[in-house]
């Protein structure tokens, strides 16, 4: 009797310890996607919830973009309290590594979630790799384009048959494009965002590279004749600004706004901004609008680019079970594979299989100017760079002048060399 | 009666006991830390090198933290006795209302005080903002050339006052009153008697009267306005922060947004010094000039 008596115990504590290891595994998930961006991340995790319901669940948390979210993540890892998974800045990576803040991702890894290297752009890839080895999955590249109103252009005749703007392929031709628009009566003919350097860091940058510049070669900034390419992008912009072309002293917010209200008729900005476009299109409540690659306004065209990836932070003295670490690696799995509606977003999906499909080059406007991914261009690979780091903090602090007036480009870039290198 | 000493000792102890506990837990102690933190090189997480005096050093010769020390300054002296004054000319010509008029302009006056910094941004920002703010409105409809007020250094601090002391005034015209209804009124029925002016009403009863209220609001003012952060993190988001640095804008730069733990450290110790400073040598000032009388 007790020997049956204890057969019975093993039987029911086996079965018990089977509906344990089967019970639910929740991910605690944060992000930084407050847009309309936003919304669309949120149905992929509804999504990836009922598919795997009972199995894992997504717990999903949207912070403040930018240097709360990341200050958070350091503190919180610092002390082992940080989410299982989040969404990472590519270009925060190297800082990020230094910090000791992201798990590395092993080959096994990969192999578990059935992704690997073939799958993404070589310098996607690369921006997620530090000495070798990989700390984050790249879920897409959202570069800059140029938004147009095809109203506005069209009636300053300023529109080719291909309903693209004219003028895309020299300086000269497209500052004729946007001086046709002003004397058509377009208040401003291209929206910038002129108060906020860390903006506009993207869309310098972007004309740096148009000339072949680099930021920083040898752990030296502007070195040789870079120092310059950076003098001549700014001195296009702030060309605009002295003829009366483009918006002074705009922040984010009102440069949509300028464009959504057709005050402005033209606008640089990431790829982002797609869904509101779409939305207000489909609310009837916006003109015909297009968005193209970046015009090429020196030698090459060259866009600035950063990548949203899935890193997973390494917390403190609190080690990942066998069993949560497979469910994050299923999620980032299942969004990747699923990245064609994240396109809807704006952004272009990092996971190529993605973009092949026929479906992804119907999209628009996404396959117009998805022709850029040829020519982009990441932040440098170097702990200070990176979204709110420090060489978009110093950079911004002289670009905001410069931009409307204040300060000569010459000037500017000698400031900006003097305190990058003293960094 | 017989007064147990000991006993009142015991109970004095235990009475205090909880708030001492949690006073030397949250600041004290990391009072001490952050004193220790600035002779090194930590980062924001983590420990450093020992440094010595370098990171105090390199304060001198560091652009960011005179633009910051300017800032702090400029603003100290655009709010602080502008404020005070404000408050004051507000408080005397509301004691002059009765009743339920008295109320409610002073609850007028009260409402922005009890706004949320970020609710007090947004009015501000819909008044201000060069592209959509309805003073441009105005100014358009004069005639007269935009202004880009929070986006230029030369407008930046002048607004930011003007926005704080909109803000804050609430408070001291609460103290003012205060202190004017504490007046006896026998004193001004008699200097009535004697016919004397408004204006030296004002000056032999009010002013005198009304003076350790005056440095009261005076020396609240100084502190709160050397730590100001809040208005211009807000108003400089997506805009010029660099160029509107304050102090406690740069410590938090420092830390949260370059990682240098130490460094940061090293602004906050100063500013805690010269806040120190600052408040005693005023606060002599006050006594002494408050006992020439």
């Amino acid at each position: 009797m007790i020997v049956k008596g204890m057969i019975k115990a093993a039987i029911l504590a086996t079965v018990c310890f089977a509906g344990v290891a089967k019970a639910e595994e929740t991910i605690v998930w944060w992000d930084f996607l407050g847009g309309g961006d936003g919304v669309r991340m949120k149905k992929l995790i509804e999504d990836f919830n009922a598919e795997h319901a009972g199995q894992i669940k997504i717990d999903a948390t949207t912070l403040e973009w930018g240097t709360p979210f990341y200050a958070k993540v350091q503190t919180s890892a610092a002390v082992g309290e940080a989410p299982d998974m989040m969404t990472y800045h590519a270009s925060r990576i190297p800082l990020a590594v230094q910090q000791g803040v992201l798990q590395e991702l092993t080959a096994d890894d990969f192999a578990a979630m059935g992704i690997g290297q073939a799958d993404f752009a070589p310098a996607t890839w690369d921006a997620v790799t530090v000495d070798g080895k990989q700390y984050a999955v790249p879920l897409d590249t959202h570069p800059i384009v140029l938004y147009y109103n095809k109203d506005l252009l069209s009636a300053a005749g300023m529109l080719d048959e291909n309903g693209l703007p004219k003028g895309m392929d020299s300086g000269e031709n497209f500052t004729a494009t946007l001086q046709a628009l002003k004397d058509n009566g377009v208040p401003f003919p291209l929206g910038s965002v002129t108060a906020d350097g860390n903006f506009m860091f993207r869309t310098i940058y972007s004309l740096v590279g148009q000339q072949g510049g680099e930021l920083m070669t040898d752990g030296e900034f502007l070195a040789g004749d870079n120092g310059d390419k950076l003098a001549n992008a700014l001195g296009v912009l702030a060309g605009w600004t002295k003829a009366g072309l483009q918006s002074t002293y705009t922040d984010y917010p009102a440069t949509v706004a300028l464009f959504t209200s057709g005050e402005a008729a033209m606008m640089i900005n990431g790829v982002w901004e797609v869904p509101t476009m779409t939305d207000l299109a489909a609310q009837g409540k916006l003109f015909n609008w297009g968005a193209v690659e970046l015009p090429v306004i020196f030698d090459k065209p060259s866009t600035y680019a950063d990548s949203h990836a899935f890193a997973l932070p390494a917390n403190k003295g609190k080690d990942m079970t066998p069993e949560k670490r497979a469910a994050v690696l299923t999620a980032i799995s299942w969004i990747e594979k699923n990245s064609l509606f994240w396109a809807t977003a704006g952004h272009i999906p990092a996971y190529a299989p993605v973009t092949k499909t026929p479906e992804y080059a119907a999209m628009q406007p996404n396959a117009t100017y998805s022709s850029l991914t040829a020519n982009m261009i990441f932040d440098p690979k170097t702990p200070l760079a990176g979204v709110a780091g420090p060489i978009f903090d110093v950079m911004s602090t002289y670009f905001v002048p410069t931009l409307n007036g204040e300060l000569d480009p010459a000037e500017a870039v000698a400031s900006i060399k003097e305190e990058l290198n003293g960094l | 009666m017989l007064i147990n000493r000991r006993k009142d000792t015991l109970i004095a102890a235990v009475l205090v006991a909880p708030f001492l506990a949690i006073y030397l837990l949250v600041f004290i102690w990391p009072t001490v830390q952050m004193f220790g933190i600035s002779f090194t090189d930590a980062p924001l997480i983590g420990d450093g090198n020992f440094v010595g005096l370098d990171n105090y050093a390199r304060l001198d010769s560091d652009p960011r933290f005179r633009t910051a020390a300017w800032n702090t300054a400029y603003f100290v002296l655009l709010t602080v006795l502008p404020g005070t004054i404000v408050a004051l000319l507000i408080a005397l010509g509301v004691s002059r209302l009765k009743g339920r008029a008295q109320s409610a302009v002073l609850a007028l006056f009260f409402l922005p005080y009890i706004l949320p910094v970020s609710v007090v941004y947004l009015i501000w920002d819909w008044v201000l903002n060069f592209q959509f703010g309805i003073s441009m409105h105005i100014l358009d409809w004069l005639g007269i050339d935009r202004v880009p007020i929070t986006k230029t250094r030369a407008w930046f601090m002048p607004a930011m006052a003007v926005v704080t002391i909109w803000w804050t005034a609430g408070f001291s015209i609460l103290l003012f009153l205060a202190g004017l209804r504490a007046i006896p009124a026998e004193i001004y029925e008699a200097a009535s008697l004697d016919n004397a002016s408004r204006w030296t009403v004002f000056r032999k009863i009010t002013w005198p009267l009304l003076y350790p209220i005056t440095s009261l609001v005076f020396t609240i003012q100084l502190i709160s306005q050397l730590k100001i952060f809040d208005q211009v993190y807000l108003f400089s988001q997506g805009g010029r922060p660099n160029d509107n640095m304050v102090l406690v804008y740069y410590v938090f730069q420092r830390a949260f947004q370059q990682d240098q733990g130490g460094r940061a450290a090293a602004v906050a110790v100063t500013l805690f010094v010269l806040v120190v400073a600052v408040s005693v040598l005023q606060f002599q000032l006050l006594r002494l000039s408050g006992g020439r009388r």
